[in-house]
């Protein structure tokens, strides 16, 4: 991404409209520094990130339907992002995921500016947050996925983990079937077995997870071959060890 | 209880000895029966003598009248008394018969007046021992439960208390003041008046032991302009207040963290906000007390967000026992609170008619 003599071109992101307008005030009166974008929520975040291809997001972390990790985890790792919330245990997880920098409420407009000669310093490096290491720790410790985002251009998808049919493996992407339809997301299968509740969900192949739910019977397919048959009628390859996973299991 | 059954055992073995001693003295039995008489009659009286514990705890001293207790313990202690007896007259019966005991029965049949008071007397003595027993233990329970009971209540009080301002609402509540000191500086003044007067309010009503309903209905009014302030017409109350629940004394912030609760994880998470409804009720004897919002269905509940829920549940079982009880409704798109409280009128001091922030406040209140 080109920089140096150019606009940073930044979007806000809060719910708060009155915090996005003091944010925007005080970006730009900056003349270095474009505002294209105020977003009042997550998915619109992921929107304007996909559409507007910004340099830099000041992202709130509690907002309505996806939070300010998650929102992060869609969005384009060559964005600077700072996070701006008024809960300083959520520091400790933004620096853990790589955030440029975090800015505590009511912001401190020399905190501002320093947040964002660090952005511009790490644009110009052309760092990128490594996506896989985000997606784990955006999570918080210790408690289960309850939802599984994709990216699809500017708009997201959420699935539930109870719509959640089964995942597959397809090379570097997973792909995430849910009620009939399936969704790519870029993510290794390992990573996203980690982050899922393992009472429900079982690795039964090397290139698929099952939700235990939607299993309805296995077979013998050949001597020492055998297939998951789902509700749906959904056949499924079963590993030797994945058998013993689910047999363990059920 | 073991120290009681020694006591009773000691005293077993010294009427052991006084049933013998009377026999031998008195009567002029022979030494050799006199003890193989009076040793088991003493043991056995002083298993009566345990026994008595039950008429006692029947007939406890501080809730049954004396004349009841008189003649439950004269009943007993006759029987008691009469049965040892009974049972010394079969055993010295069974001694004749062995050579060597001759006249052993019509030399016990002799003392038995003497055993008969004796008998009363012992067992009237075991009688105090149980009584003096059972007060003990009732003093020790009473005390056992009520340092449980003040644990309970200070550690209820505590994380009230600590629970009562969230951090994170005064940050974010300067942040908006900070927002609009140069969007619009009256505007910031106002918030900034708002904020002191809630704070205010809240550490006056919260050194308090009760409050009026009507106070803590204030309490929240303020909660709910500041937060109208940062969430705009995002944040929609609706009030359904009865007038005869304002004088009714409530412990304070109660209602305030369920009313922040609605607002935190329910309206704030709603892109388009929501309405959050207070409704309070008299009804006889009792008051009734329900805060509802609607919430994403599809955002996974968070940690944490069944903590001052369940500080409230705590302090109200703590001050009322099974008297304050909380139900809760919650389906995927809304979210219910209902206390009810024994109906208490605090007369000092005067109720305070909640001041109604909104235009939707004041079209419910009239209607």
């Amino acid at each position: 991404m080109p920089h140096g003599p150019h606009r940073l071109r930044a979007v806000v992101v809060d719910d708060e409209s009155l915090a996005r307008k003091a944010l925007r005030r005080e970006l730009e009166s900056d003349p270095a520094i474009e505002v294209v974008a105020d977003c009042a929520d997550g998915f619109a975040a992921v929107r304007a990130a996909s559409e507007m291809k910004p340099d830099l997001m000041l992202l709130d972390i509690q907002m309505p339907r996806l939070d300010g990790f998650e929102v992060l985890e869609m969005i384009d790792p060559a964005i600077a992002v700072v996070f701006v919330t008024a809960h300083d245990e959520h520091a400790v997880r933004a620096f853990e995921v790589n955030a440029v920098d975090y800015l505590l409420k009511p912001v401190d407009p020399e905190r501002l500016r320093e947040a964002v000669g660090r952005a511009r310093q790490r644009l110009g490096r052309g760092e990128r947050m490594p996506v896989a290491a985000l997606a784990a720790a955006v999570r918080p410790p210790g408690v289960p996925l309850a939802r599984v985002l994709v990216r699809d251009g500017p708009r997201v998808h959420v699935i539930t983990t109870d719509a959640l049919d089964y995942i597959e493996a397809q090379d570097d992407y997973i792909a995430v079937h849910s009620v009939g339809k399936s969704y790519l997301k870029q993510q290794p299968i390992a990573a996203i077995e980690a982050t899922l509740d393992p009472a429900r969900f079982i690795r039964i192949h090397r290139s698929y997870i099952l939700n235990l739910d939607r299993l309805s019977r296995i077979e013998l397919y050949a001597k020492d071959s055998r297939i998951a048959i789902l509700h749906d009628g959904t056949r499924l390859p079963l590993s030797r060890a994945g058998h013993a996973r689910l047999k363990e299991l059920l | 209880m073991r120290s009681v059954h020694l006591l009773f055992a000691a005293i077993g073995l010294l009427l052991a000895s006084l049933v013998a001693s009377l026999l031998s003295l008195r009567g002029g039995a022979p030494w050799g029966e006199a003890v193989l008489l009076g040793l088991p009659l003493g043991l056995v009286y002083a298993a009566i003598c345990i026994a008595a514990r039950y008429p006692c705890r029947a007939a406890p001293l501080a809730r049954t009248g004396v004349a009841r207790v008189a003649s439950t313990h004269a009943a007993a202690s006759l029987l008691s008394a009469g049965s040892w007896l009974l049972i010394g007259g079969a055993l010295s019966r069974a001694l004749q018969a062995l050579p060597g005991f001759d006249g052993a029965a019509a030399r016990f049949a002799d003392e038995t007046p003497t055993f008969l008071v004796v008998g009363v007397l012992v067992y009237l003595l075991a009688v105090a021992v149980h009584y003096l027993v059972l007060a003990l233990e009732t003093a020790r329970e009473a005390e056992v439960r009520g340092v449980q009971a003040r644990v309970l209540a200070r550690e209820a009080e505590l994380r009230a208390l600590r629970a009562q301002v969230d951090p994170h609402f005064l940050f974010n509540s300067l942040n908006s003041i900070s927002a609009l000191t140069s969007e619009d500086p009256a505007a910031a003044r106002r918030m900034c008046l708002l904020l002191a007067g809630f704070l205010r309010r809240s550490l006056a009503l919260g050194a308090r032991e009760r409050i009026t309903l009507g106070e803590e209905l204030a309490l929240v009014a303020d909660y709910l302009a500041i937060e109208k302030v940062r969430f705009g017409a995002r944040v929609e109350v609706r009030q359904e207040i009865d007038e005869a629940s304002l004088s009714c004394a409530v412990p304070p912030l109660l209602m305030q963290p369920l009313v922040e609760n609605a607002v935190r994880h329910g309206v704030a998470h709603l892109l388009e906000g929501g309405t959050i409804g207070i409704t309070t009720r008299r009804e006889g004897n009792r008051i009734a007390v329900v805060i509802e919002n609607p919430r994403d269905p599809e955002r996974p509940t968070s940690r944490g967000e069944g903590v001052g829920l369940a500080n409230v549940r705590d302090r109200l079982r703590s001050l009322y026992g099974d008297e304050g009880r909380t139900s809760i409704r919650a389906n995927g798109a809304s979210f219910r609170v209902e206390i009810t409280l024994p109906a208490v009128v605090l007369t000092v001091p005067s109720p305070v008619p909640p001041p109604a922030h909104g235009e939707s406040a004041h079209a419910a209140r009239a209607s």
